[in-house]
């Protein structure tokens, strides 16, 4: 640290937001409360546009929305105790994805801790579970270098998202401390590179391989590496299967593309992986919703498993060659030791099952709006360029499976935690991130209740945001289940007046058999707001709505029972997937 | 896979909140912590623990790896008792 100088003092909170504009902060989305009102005071002199939300869940989706969408960290702020704790399912969001972020919280002052001050909430004790690291201030002159710390952190290894608990009297108390130029971590060194050794072993696997199959995860987009993979592919004919925080890091529409593989993925990518020889993991975590049954997955491949985070690898699978490196430094070094190939055989052999097993659904009534046809609606809409953000669902699977995914940081779903009401505010973030980008929202009826009061964001902020309710009168997924495999006991599933069990019985005599009305909320909060029943009529409002310049709220009305399929059921093997 | 004693010895900065999060990593999965040694080396920002716990082998080396994760652990290693 230099030497202070007196005309060098300010407070913490000012210290706090100069950091925050080196580091290069362009947007801060928060909500304001006592114990940050110190830092809320030097906002009007920042740098950065502040963005208020209207709940701190809903401040932590929209940061990690605009991370999602750029690779740059989100930026949080909020106050203490409940508008700390009211952000940590938005961290445990991130957390899980790999999403980076950083979470300003107020504290009470470090006298007050633990006497149980009002508002006083143990935010780092809270918080250490559901991210990548937690600060709690102890002095003003910390605030420089813990900022830099914590923005080092979220964006090196693994991303994740780091707490910053500030103390109200570090945030008053007097600094000259200057935000440091180089952060150097004792400790905490993530970076790490194949060997040689690997890279000869990787080159001739792919190169011996008949049955290759290549699957990309969430890691080749934060790792930049969607290119990589498409020149690998293309070097050597290798099909690309991709997980849910993968869509987008292959182009759908290229012939070597299996699309999704898992729970609700193509019989392509799935019966793929179960008969290839070789397997080529880049930046994924096997997780359970894609794997099936472990002891049956990808018996006959050798498997190949490359990431930055050395505790991914031998989790869930053991790899047969573990690479842990950046994924995109990997992928390029090994291109040009790959021979060409055309695994002419296997292809066709896939495209054999592509022919069997079309992803396809059936109309169920012919005047009701299938869900799946809305996916598709708004790929027509937009060419297939649209920034799909969805909430967490049955939507949320069919927007995967009926979208041709082409472009990374185009797909933004809560893939982990599969968090219900992250769809609205991450599109609201989203947008922020990338004024140009058609920013579409899908979310179902369910979840949009959750975080609907960020809607007036986007309003007040005239975001183009497209925010589509896939109505279905229904928790849709939690619905298939009970239908599935608990007897068809529609327990709390079900949100209309009509179809409940007699526990959950209403009087009927209300004025409506739903609520809410979507349309008079959507108006309420100041949006153009759009009902969709009939399908003839879908394509032309979707069209209008997210050509539109104004924030839209376009509610369909959609065929109740529909299902997700094809589906593996847990505990299964991708041999035994249900198609309806 | 059988459960056996492994001892963990942790080498971590000597801030607040590295125990609560060492102590969570391991607790946070269900398994009990059979003893736990907490001191200074001899340079004094750097502490060092030593964890027993009963767990597989599968588990233990899962634990390392998200210990080794941490920003505030430098080193660890362990051993089957």
């Amino acid at each position: 640290m230099r030497p202070m100088k007196k005309n060098e003092m300010r407070t913490g909170a000012k210290a706090l937001v100069e950091s925050l504009e080196k580091a290069g902060t362009e947007v801060l989305f928060g909500y304001p409360g006592g114990q940050a009102l110190d830092i809320f005071n030097c906002l009007p002199e920042a740098k950065f546009q502040f963005v208020l939300g209207r709940h701190e869940q809903g401040c932590a989706h929209m940061a990690d929305g605009y991370a999602r969408a750029t690779g740059r960290p989100g930026v949080c702020l909020v106050t203490s105790g409940p508008g700390a704790t009211n952000t940590i399912t938005g961290l445990a969001t991130a957390n899980v994805d790999g999403i980076p972020m950083v979470v300003i919280t107020g504290q009470v002052p470090l006298s007050l801790i633990g006497t149980d001050a009002f508002q006083e909430a143990d935010m780092t004790g809270i918080a250490r579970a559901v991210s990548k690291h937690c600060f709690l201030v102890q002095s003003a002159d910390e605030i420089p270098e813990t900022v830099a710390e914590a923005f080092y952190i979220a964006t090196h290894g693994k991303p994740g998202p780091v707490v910053i608990d500030i103390p109200k009297n570090c945030q008053q108390g007097l600094t000259a401390a200057q935000y440091p130029e180089r952060v150097s971590l004792r400790a905490y060194h993530p970076e790490s590179t194949a060997t040689t050794t690997q890279m000869n072993r990787l080159a001739k696997l792919i190169n011996e391989a008949r049955r290759p199959v290549l699957y990309a995860g969430g890691g080749v987009i934060s790792a930049g590496a969607a290119k990589d993979v498409a020149a690998l592919a293309h070097r050597a004919q290798i099909p690309v299967a991709t997980t849910l925080m993968g869509l987008g890091s292959f182009d759908e529409r290229d012939p070597l593309a299996l699309g999704l593989a898992g729970m609700h993925g193509s019989a392509a990518a799935n019966w793929a992986i179960r008969d290839a020889d070789l397997i080529l993991a880049f930046g994924v975590r096997f997780s359970d919703r894609v794997t099936a049954k472990i002891s049956e997955y990808a018996k006959k491949a050798n498997l190949v498993h490359v990431d930055c985070d050395p505790a991914s690898l031998n989790k869930n699978v053991p790899a047969d060659l573990g690479i842990v490196a950046d994924v995109k430094d990997v992928l390029t070094t090994v291109l040009s030791r790959v021979k060409s190939a055309e695994h002419k055989e296997w292809l066709a052999r896939i495209d054999g099952w592509r022919k069997e097993r079309p992803m396809a659904y059936k109309p169920m009534h012919k005047e009701v709006i299938m869900p799946q046809s809305v996916m598709e609606s708004i790929d027509r809409a937009t060419d297939g360029k649209a920034l799909l953000v969805t909430d967490v669902g049955q939507h949320q699977m069919w927007a995967a499976q009926y979208f041709r995914h082409n472009l990374p940081r185009h797909f933004l779903s809560s893939g982990g935690m599969g968090t219900m009401g992250f769809g609205i505010p991450a599109a609201i973030g989203a947008q922020f991130a990338k004024p140009n980008a058609t920013v579409v929202a899908i979310c179902g009826d369910g979840g949009a209740q959750m975080t609907f009061e960020e809607v007036v964001v986007a309003v007040e902020h005239k975001l183009p945001v497209t925010f589509v309710v896939i109505n279905n009168e229904c928790l849709g997924m939690v619905r298939q289940w009970q239908e599935l495999f608990y007897s068809k006991r529609y327990s709390g599933s079900i949100l209309s007046a009509k179809g409940r069990l007699a526990n959950e019985h209403i009087e009927d005599d209300l004025k409506y058999d739903y609520l809410p009305d979507f349309c008079r909320l959507a108006e309420a909060h100041g949006a153009k707001a759009y009902r969709v029943i009939d399908p003839a009529k879908l394509d032309a409002t979707i069209a209008k709505a997210v050509k539109s310049n104004e924030t839209c709220v376009v509610e369909v009305v959609v065929e109740p029972r529909a299902n997700v399929y094809p589906m593996i059921p847990g505990g299964r093997s991708v041999s035994e997937m249900v198609f309806d | 896979m059988n459960e056996h004693i492994h001892r963990l010895n942790c080498y971590v900065e000597n801030k607040p909140g590295v125990l609560a999060r060492i102590v969570g990593l391991i607790s946070g999965r269900g398994y009990n912590i059979q003893t736990l040694n907490v001191g200074p080396t001899e340079d004094g920002t750097v502490s060092r623990m030593r964890i027993d716990v009963l767990a597989t082998d599968k588990v233990i080396e899962q634990v390392i790896l998200q210990l080794r994760n941490q920003v505030n652990v430098i080193e660890v290693t362990s051993r089957r008792m």
